[in-house]
């Protein structure tokens, strides 16, 4: 056999074994769409590799699968999940949700009035028992626990002969009798205790008695909810009470929404509120633009330095320029989630090095410290200030290939036209460079536009915005506003929101591809390469 | 004649200087302060200082031992989650590369662009998407469910692997077809052209976008976020941002040594391939 056809099946094998793995569990699951998604990928991957006619499928399914996997479908995805409610209570698919429902139970007071006696006692391991005096024929005992261990089925046994023969309790020596004073003291601990009689009914200490035995009570467990598929109703146990569908995902009890719902399409809803509610489209609207500022500033200042410091650094038979050069490479060479982190610390309000350098400056003006992240502006200048120093140095690096790319004649021949130097910067070089670096003036826009790590761990989107509706602040930009409305903005997981802000985060980044795309005819190169 | 002199040279070069030792400074301090930090003998960072006064190393011997911050664990996993989707990165990338640049096929045009289009969106503004993808497949597969290394790495895997083969390609139209035709002659079947030809000479830039896939895995923060939940599966990036917040400036020494640790080798290796990184950024974002 060819090495490569050992190599195709082998891989193959692999892969059809854990399709195989899959499918039953999809099945159990009854996940009917990742059931769909394991049988078409497996479908094409075994039909391009076991027939000899798609050969350059070969080569491009392995990258495709994951390209469309994990890039193309969560797109769509995500745009079908803004039409949904998916969010918290409404998490579950209604079948999960039903069955959550029903396994709901409530304690019903089985004998009102009836108690009996019960002991307590302990073990060398100083675990509680409970031995339950039902009836004069009735003595049930077994251990103590509590609603944790409910699932280990540890159900009491009858144990007759803890009893004598003048009917008195007799204790075997391995356990040891609490006295009524000693139950007072692990009263807390007891009160969660229960010995378990069957799947549905348990004994519960009462009452602590000092002089005599205490008093226990039996409690039974009931369905709290059944679901009856053909008339799709939902029966309350408790309150007798019949559970009509809501709109929203929910059954309805009485006018009482039952919790948990499940998702459901609720077509353009998301989109209203943000166009609608006021209380969530005045945070949007301030987030939006302070995306844009951040990015257009974001961009211009690493532009203005990079190009500040490569035009001042690019003059023949200066010394020391290749030291220079390496060490603005620093600040781009180290992972931006450590240099955000010292630039936390030293620009702490209370105990940061830059509001200690500034302390004569605040001194001599007689102005109050700056109060970094804790007002808007100063978390606004953090942020700006900050990616200005992680970002200079890719745009001194980009400037100096573009400048030093600038034919030496054009330049020469506007000195020997008497262009000072001024103007030749500005009406020869500067246009120059504009042209060839503004697709990646463009790029670092796109890039700047959805910088969430910058945002999210120098300032966390803070400080807050008071007022609003959902968990947001004045340096939040759309990605990270979008991550604190689905998942850590503490206020419960909005996804089907977040859906919806993600979709124009999609179309604002479409617009700029396009632009980009223009300004540098970037598809003709494109062309140019295929 | 000596200030006529000095104002000259200062009008001509001396200025430049001074630009440049600013920005050195600029550039150097919070580098430096983090170093002479991760070694200083403070308590906080109430006190501390860019030079301190006595040195010790009890913040590194802090990063040990102590299983509620289980640092070089975070670190391991970082580096075996970017090596691994790095290397099957470019391995796929280079698979995918080969066809759009050696085989002549029906929809090889229309599979380039569309490449490039995809690639226009970085994989996580899908975000929430993702989350919920997973958190459905960790029902019926919690070997790759969220929480899990596996499903995370998938997720990187995809995220640039549209962008790599579009570069490796790229690189590859520049390997004179002659090279294989002779092969052919030989009897080469197209895998033998590929993996003794193609795939050897087109090394240099499969070296650096596996660079460049490592270190952005390395620096990722958000689908590390909404993956990973048990601490000691966390990235560096996640387990320093998240389990040192609690105490930020006391913690202040821990952090500065822990931050040196992960920063310095992914320094030396962004410096080491700096000028094939920035070429083949310049070149990608030209190019797409």
């Amino acid at each position: 056999m060819k090495y490569s056809t050992f190599i195709r099946y082998f891989f193959l094998a692999i892969f059809n074994g854990f399709v195989i793995y899959l499918v039953p569990v999809t099945i159990a699951f009854e996940s009917w769409f990742l059931l769909t998604i394991i049988i078409v990928i497996s479908l094409l991957i075994n039909l391009t590799y076991l027939t000899s006619r798609l050969k350059p499928l070969k080569w491009i399914t392995p990258g495709m699968i994951f390209l469309l996997s994990f890039v193309v479908f969560p797109a769509a995805y995500s745009f079908y999940v803004s039409f949904t409610n998916w969010s918290t209570g409404h998490i579950l698919t209604k079948q999960q949700a039903i069955e959550r429902l029903e396994d709901l139970t409530y304690t019903k007071d089985d004998q009102k009035g009836v108690e009996f006696d019960l002991y307590i006692l302990q073990d060398q391991d100083l675990d509680f028992y409970f031995l339950a005096d039902l009836a004069p024929d009735n003595l049930l005992f077994g251990k103590a626990i509590d609603e944790e261990e409910y699932s280990q089925v540890n159900y009491a046994t009858h144990e007759p002969s803890f009893k004598d023969l003048n009917g008195n309790i007799s204790i075997p020596d391995k356990y040891y009798l609490l006295s009524g004073k000693e139950q007072i003291a692990n009263s807390s601990k007891l009160q969660e205790l229960s010995l378990l009689i069957d799947k549905n009914t348990r004994v519960q200490l009462y009452n602590i008695s000092v002089f005599g035995a205490s008093s226990g009570r039996l409690l039974s467990a009931q369905q709290k909810y059944s679901y009856n598929s053909e008339t799709d109703i939902l029966y309350d146990n408790v309150n007798n009470l019949a559970c009509k569908l809501g709109n929203r995902g929910n059954f309805v009890c009485d006018g009482q929404i039952i919790d948990p719902g499940w998702r459901i399409t609720v077509g353009t809803e998301n989109y209203q509120r943000i166009v609608d509610d006021e209380r969530f489209r005045g945070p949007l609207r301030i987030v939006t633009f302070w995306t844009f500022q951040f990015a257009f500033f974001a961009v211009f200042a690493t532009f203005f330095v990079g190009l500040l410091l490569s035009v001042t650094l690019n003059k023949d038979s200066l010394k020391f320029q290749k030291i220079y050069r390496s060490i603005y490479i620093l600040p781009y060479a180290i992972p931006g989630f450590i240099s955000i982190l010292v630039f936390k610390g030293l620009l702490n309000p209370d105990f940061g090095l830059v509001n200690e350098w500034f302390a004569p400056v605040y001194e001599l003006f007689n102005i109050e410290p700056i109060n970094w992240f804790r007002t808007k502006a100063s978390s606004r200048a953090a942020v700006l200030l900050v990616n200005t120093w992680l970002g200079f140095p890719y745009m001194f690096l980009i400037t100096t290939g573009a400048l030093q790319s600038i034919p030496k004649e054009l330049l020469e021949a506007a000195k020997v036209d008497g262009a000072t130097s001024r103007q030749s910067f500005w009406k020869i070089t500067f246009p120059l460079l504009l042209v060839s670096i503004s697709p990646l003036l463009i790029g670092a826009f796109a890039f700047n536009f959805n910088n969430f790590t910058l945002i999210f761990l120098l300032t966390g989107g803070g400080p807050p915005i008071v007022g609003a509706d959902v968990a947001v602040g004045y340096t939040d930009i759309l990605i990270s506003f979008t991550y604190d409305l689905a998942i850590a903005g503490g206020r419960g997981y909005q996804f089907g929101l977040a859906a919806s802000v993600t979709t124009i985060i999609f179309l604002i980044v479409l617009l700029i591809s396009a632009i980009s795309f223009r300004y540098s005819k970037r598809l003709e190169r494109v062309y140019g390469n295929l | 004649m000596v200030i006529y002199k000095f104002t000259n040279w200062f009008r001509e070069f001396g200025w430049r200087h001074l630009v440049g030792l600013i920005f050195v400074t600029i550039s150097l301090y919070p580098i430096l302060y983090v170093i002479t930090n991760s070694f200083a003998d403070f308590a906080n960072l109430q006190n501390s200082k860019l030079i301190p006064d006595t040195f010790t190393t009890k913040h590194y011997e802090s990063l040990t031992g102590d299983p509620l911050i289980p640092y070089f664990k975070w670190l391991f996993n970082t580096y075996k989650i970017a090596g691994i989707a790095g290397f099957l990165n470019v391995l796929l990338g280079t698979f995918a590369a080969y066809a759009f640049a050696r085989l002549k096929f029906k929809g090889r045009r229309v599979g380039l662009i569309t490449l490039v289009l995809v690639q226009m969106f970085p994989s996580f503004l899908a975000f929430v998407a993702i989350y919920l993808l997973f958190f459905q497949i960790g029902d019926v597969a919690p070997l790759i469910g969220l929480g899990t290394h596996i499903g995370l790495i998938m997720v990187y895997l995809g995220g640039s692997i549209g962008f790599n083969s579009w570069l490796i390609k790229g690189f590859m139209d520049t390997i004179p077809t002659s090279l294989d035709e002779a092969a052919k002659v030989d009897g080469a079947t197209d895998f033998q052209i590929f993996y003794k030809i193609v795939a050897p000479l087109s090394r240099p830039i499969i070296v650096v976008l596996f660079v460049i896939t490592f270190i952005g895995i390395y620096s990722d923060y958000i689908l590390a976020a909404i993956f990973l939940k048990d601490a000691n599966l966390y990235t560096v990036a996640l387990g320093i941002n998240i389990v040192f917040m609690d105490d930020f400036a006391n913690e202040w020494g821990s952090i500065a040594a822990a931050s040196v640790i992960a920063a310095t080798p992914i320094a030396v290796l962004f410096i080491f391939f700096q000028k094939q990184i920035t070429g083949g950024l310049t070149a990608g974002s030209i190019k797409g």
